[in-house]
């Protein structure tokens, strides 16, 4: 990559779950806790933040969240201030803007902090929220919102390849399982067999209630500083080695394959070519399971496995500690919860952790030096992938 | 665009008649998931119009001949206005479908439970996604034949689905909801 590096030097994130606490309570919350988790952080040395939130207009009835989310946090940008928003990718997004302007020499030090209020007294007028998440005079009128149109998605991949209920159980129970080791997992001590897993009711089949990640409430931030700089907030800085992005569509007339997702290939493909990286050198992955057939998909996307193997990759254990590449560690969405802006925050949070050991040992990945992360948006019609690494670019 | 033989609609919206229920309740905008349809609100309200008289459209560009979905004032291939309305095939083949048991936005829970799917236009290399009327247990099957049909929302603006017209066949379906009407 051109320009400066850029050190991740810690972050932080807030309990998920459905929480008695509001949009800038939570907030306030992943800013005591950045603060916590990151001593050598003052606040008059941030010059900008990145605020990513999907839907604070539909969720917590407020525009013009940067400076309100500022205020919360206690800080006062002097160059960058700013909101991303890409739906369930929002808070990558955040990150990837913080690293754009730290990289140029826009902004040296940087906090992003992701944050989402799901949970309201109507979930039917959240479920409209999530609605508007499509093309919503042509998609979203028609009741299209994420559960049928991955529901198609697994239909599609069941038919084309034989993928199972079972296979799909697979990635929830290994989800949860590693959930069950973090305590700011929504799912935690929480346990989901796969018999359990296959006895929940149907949301939209074939995807029952454990293939869908939750309408979750929840925040996380994590600090970027030029490359300079980072010894000043820590020994054991993450870099971020590359990143790539790539949309082709929005209307679901437009969705082509259901199954082959070349747009996640290509993103992949533009992070680890930025990054001089390839998959091969990837220890950990964190990937968007908004639905457990999405985390199917991913890996066939990523080269892990041929087309229409991804079923028998979990199945194999092959996503697991001891397979071929660990595969959300933290817990992924199902286990952690889906608060759209926070968890591209939270996936970066895991990689600090995990790239300085420590984590819980049942989750802690052996030699983790490199990390894939990836988030889709909407009907996987945008793909955004980073790579982190221990060591820094030559 | 050439629409001057499609009459406008009446533009925006009347009240509903008393108390609406069902999908076309009229919710304040900001929760109304149907397009404000009107020639005062959209330069696509010949789509609209057009559904008032049965009829299916869309737009095609004069210039190279793509079609487009959904219709638009502007092509995205050569960037030109100079686009015409076409009539659609009414008549589609389902490539994928689901069945929403729960989790109805505001406006459809009385719809539950209810299928959505994409289905392939005779004919055009068109695949829309609709919602699917017809019976949901047990539901639709992928190749099933479905129809185009427009319905009026009870304040006057007028909408479009598509409608199972053979018996299910059972071939190549998916799982179907062991009882759906637990889930009502």
């Amino acid at each position: 990559m051109n320009g400066r590096r850029v050190a991740l030097v810690g972050g932080a994130t807030t309990k998920f779950g459905i929480r008695a606490a509001s949009w800038p309570e939570l907030v306030q919350e992943a800013g005591a806790a950045l603060f916590a988790a990151v001593p050598g952080l003052d606040s008059d040395r941030v010059d900008s933040l990145f605020v990513g939130a999907a839907e604070p207009e539909r969720f917590a009835f407020q525009s013009h969240v940067a400076p309100l989310a500022a205020e919360q946090m206690g800080l006062k940008p002097f160059r960058i201030l700013q909101r991303t928003e890409l739906a369930c990718a929002s808070g990558q997004s955040a990150i990837r803007s913080a690293y754009a302007a730290i990289a140029s020499g826009l902004s040296d030090v940087a906090v992003c902090v992701g944050v989402e209020k799901m949970n309201l007294p109507s979930m039917a007028e959240a479920n409209t929220s999530m609605a508007c998440v499509m093309d919503r005079p042509w998609d979203g009128a028609h009741g299209a919102t994420a559960p049928p149109f991955f529901a198609m998605v697994a239909q599609r991949h069941m038919r084309e390849y034989g993928t199972t209920e079972e296979m799909m159980a697979a990635v929830s129970e290994k989800n949860h399982r590693f959930a069950n080791t973090n305590p700011t997992a929504q799912f935690h001590e929480k346990t989901f067999s796969r018999e359990k897993l296959l006895r929940l009711p149907w949301v939209a089949p074939p995807l029952r209630l454990g293939d869908c990640s939750s309408m979750t409430d929840g925040a996380a931030a994590v600090v970027l500083v030029a490359e300079e700089l980072a010894p000043e907030f820590t020994d054991t800085p993450v870099w971020i080695r590359g990143t790539g992005q790539y949309s082709d569509f929005h209307n679901l007339a437009h969705a082509g394959s259901l199954t082959e997702w070349t747009g996640l290939r290509r993103a992949a493909q533009e992070a680890l070519r930025s990054a001089r990286l390839t998959i091969d050198d990837v220890d950990f992955a964190e990937l968007h399971d908004c639905f457990t057939i999405s985390e199917i998909i991913e890996y066939e996307a990523l080269g892990l496995c041929p087309a229409g193997q991804g079923g028998s990759f979990v199945l194999d254990g092959q996503a697991d500690i001891g397979g071929k590449l660990v595969v959300n560690p933290r817990g992924g969405l199902l286990g952690c919860g889906h608060p759209l802006g926070a968890t591209g925050i939270a996936q970066a949070v895991e990689v600090v952790q995990q790239m300085t050991h420590r984590v819980p040992a049942a989750r802690q990945v052996p030699r983790p030096g490199v990390a894939l992360v990836h988030n889709l948006s909407g009907s996987a019609n945008v793909h955004s992938v980073m790579v982190y690494s221990r060591e820094a670019a030559a | 665009m050439s629409d001057a033989s499609l009459p406008a609609t009446s533009g925006t919206r009347p009240k509903p008649p008393g108390r609406a229920d069902g999908p076309s309740a009229s919710p304040p905008f900001l929760l109304d998931f149907f397009p404000l349809e009107g020639p005062e609100q959209t330069r696509l309200a010949p789509f609209y119009a057009a559904l008032g008289e049965g009829r299916f459209t869309t737009t095609r560009c004069r210039t190279d001949g793509s079609l487009h979905w959904p219709p638009r004032v502007v092509c995205p291939s050569c960037h030109r206005e100079d686009l015409e309305w076409v009539e659609l095939p009414r008549e589609a083949t389902i490539y994928a479908f689901s069945t929403v048991l729960v989790g109805a936005p505001l406006g459809m829970e009385a719809d539950l439970p209810f299928c959505v799917g994409l289905v392939d236009l005779d004919g055009v290399p068109l695949r829309l996604f609709s919602r699917i009327a017809g019976p949901v247990s047990p539901g639709p099957s992928i190749g099933d034949r479905v129809r185009f049909e427009p319905f009026d929302l009870p304040d006057g603006r007028r909408f479009y689905r598509f409608r199972v017209v053979n018996e299910p066949t059972g071939v190549g379906k998916a799982e179907p909801p062991r009882d759906p009407s637990a889930h009502r």
